[in-house]
């Protein structure tokens, strides 16, 4: 039956050990082997490009023991082999917070979401320029990352990072480069509150405000125009919707 | 609307793609993507469609329909395929002939259905599914594949055919995966070839393989195609007639002008078998 020649073939392809009741179905040990060479070695190019710090800050052997035991319990449920290093990110990082030195999670979370900015989704095409009365239309590529290590340098000493809390956003440039752009707190949220509400830009910076007790005067809306500017000129905020679409 | 795709094309890969866009070769006169390397994907990979699409037609292969496997489609998948595929203007899309998953979970490889009736019906059913839901003719390719086959099933080039007529459907040839399979399994590509209803072949696919020590040939596309594959071409060529003809490189990616110069070998074989004389 075909169902179980293909049962047959992911236990090969992905389990800790293929089984000789398995290869003895698929009917050659030495060929089938080479499939399960074919299908890992893929896999793990395109993990190990996008963790490419993460696998180097915790070594060859205990980054391979990771991926294989996600193999032989989950293997890829996407389609898409850019996806490929997510999933495995959310297998593995729970285990390298228990395993390795407290950084190596952070650096692992920076390395995956810069990926995932760079093969993000295309851009929306806003309607309108941005305004304070409409709803600010951002670069779908951005996302912000709150880090208890400043994994986005080079590592200060042999011994890795300092602890030094960190707020990123994370975004595409012209280039479709991923680039980190540190936030204040407050910011952080507004940026958030934009990528998450269908809040207009005036209401969302009322609320930001009023949850981190900020008063808006002069000295914060010039501070705000500079973000607002600067967002702008990177191709984070894009322009504008009207608040009724 | 669809546009006219003749000739010599070339896949649109990353590795490669600067350089052909910004040179955009006469001799390159279609290229080919991968769908599932575009879906929903902004950044460098919609500036290269983008960009490719002003000046080439387009053809689409995917990677991922996995006509060989036993679960329900995914529906949602298949409907935002079908939309991508509407926008690109394209004469037809196809998939390959193989087992790409079990049970919601891709082995991101091609592996080969075992060449056997319930297969066959398997397949011809699911290409069936995705031509309608897509709204595109589809064809199916033929792959390669590395371990022999059970003794109660088909041979290759009669499995292909079983589920050609089963689901009425077009052909990518694919010379390279023939001559890789007749190398490894013994037997005559040309012979396969001749198994082949001609007026089912759309497209080809012609690539280098890699053969390890051991003599099994595994097809990389990151080799210079050899020239018993040329050979092959311009036999398949000659019984089918001038269907457009890419080029697949998608490791040990090259300068683009050794690309050229295996573009413009496919050109005179192409030519000198078909009698064509379009652009190029």
């Amino acid at each position: 039956m075909l169902a179980d020649h293909a049962q047959a073939m992911h236990r090969v392809c992905f389990g800790a050990e293929p089984s000789d009741a398995d290869l003895e179905l698929l009917g050659s040990r030495e060929r089938w082997l080479v499939y399960r060479d074919l299908v890992r070695n893929r896999l793990n190019h395109v993990i190990r490009v996008a963790l490419a710090r993460t696998k180097h800050a915790i070594g060859e052997d205990a980054f391979a023991r990771v991926v294989d035991e996600w193999f032989s319990i989950g293997s890829p449920k996407t389609r898409y082999l850019r996806h490929v290093p997510g999933e495995l990110t959310e297998f593995a990082i729970p285990i390298w917070q228990r395993t390795e030195a407290p950084w190596v999670a952070d650096l692992a979370g920076y390395e995956i979401t810069a990926w995932d900015v760079r093969h993000g989704p295309p851009n929306p095409t806003p309607t309108h320029e941005f305004a304070f009365d409409r709803k600010p239309v951002l670069a779908t590529a951005v996302k912000v990352l709150h880090l208890a290590y400043p994994v986005q340098n080079k590592p200060t000493s042999d011994a890795g990072y300092a602890p030094e809390p960190t707020i990123l956003c994370l975004y595409r440039d012209k280039n479709h480069k991923p680039i980190p752009r540190k936030l204040n707190p407050l910011a952080a949220d507004l940026l958030d509150t934009w990528r998450t509400t269908d809040q207009t830009v005036a209401e969302s910076v009322q609320q930001v405000a009023a949850a981190h007790n900020t008063q808006i005067g002069p000295d914060f809306i010039e501070k705000l125009s500079t973000l607002i500017a600067d967002f702008i000129q990177r191709g984070i905020i894009l322009g504008g919707h009207s608040p009724t679409l | 609307m669809t546009r006219d795709v003749a000739g010599i094309g070339l896949g649109l890969r990353h590795d490669l793609a600067t350089e052909l866009l910004e040179r955009h070769p006469k001799s390159v006169a279609w290229v080919e993507i991968h769908p599932e390397n575009y879906i929903d994907r902004g950044g460098r990979y919609q500036e290269m469609l983008e960009l490719a699409r002003e000046d080439w037609p387009v053809v689409t292969h995917g990677l991922s329909t996995c006509l060989g496997s036993v679960e329900p489609f995914d529906a949602s998948y298949l409907k935002e395929l079908g939309a991508f595929l509407k926008d690109l203007e394209i004469p037809w899309h196809s998939e390959h002939l193989c087992l790409g998953g079990v049970d919601d979970r891709f082995f991101h490889d091609l592996l080969p259905l075992p060449f056997t009736d319930e297969a066959a019906q398997i397949a011809s059913k699911r290409l069936t599914e995705v031509r309608d839901a897509i709204g595109i003719p589809l064809a199916l390719e033929n792959v390669s594949y590395y371990a022999p086959q059970g003794p109660d099933g088909l041979a290759e080039a009669d499995f292909v055919v079983e589920v050609l007529e089963r689901a009425d459907a077009k052909l990518l040839l694919d010379v390279n995966n023939i001559y890789v399979n007749g190398r490894n399994f013994d037997f005559d590509p040309k012979a396969y070839i001749d198994r082949i209803p001609a007026e089912r072949v759309v497209q080809i696919h012609v690539a280098g393989h890699f053969v390890r020590d051991d003599g099994v040939r595994i097809d990389t596309h990151g080799e210079p195609v050899p020239n018993e594959v040329y050979e092959l071409l311009d036999y398949a060529l000659r019984k089918v007639g001038p269907v457009p003809v890419l080029l697949e490189r998608d490791n040990n990616v090259p300068p683009l002008d050794e690309l050229l110069s295996e573009v413009d070998e496919l050109w005179k074989i192409y030519r000198n078998a078909t009698w064509a004389d379009d652009a190029g």
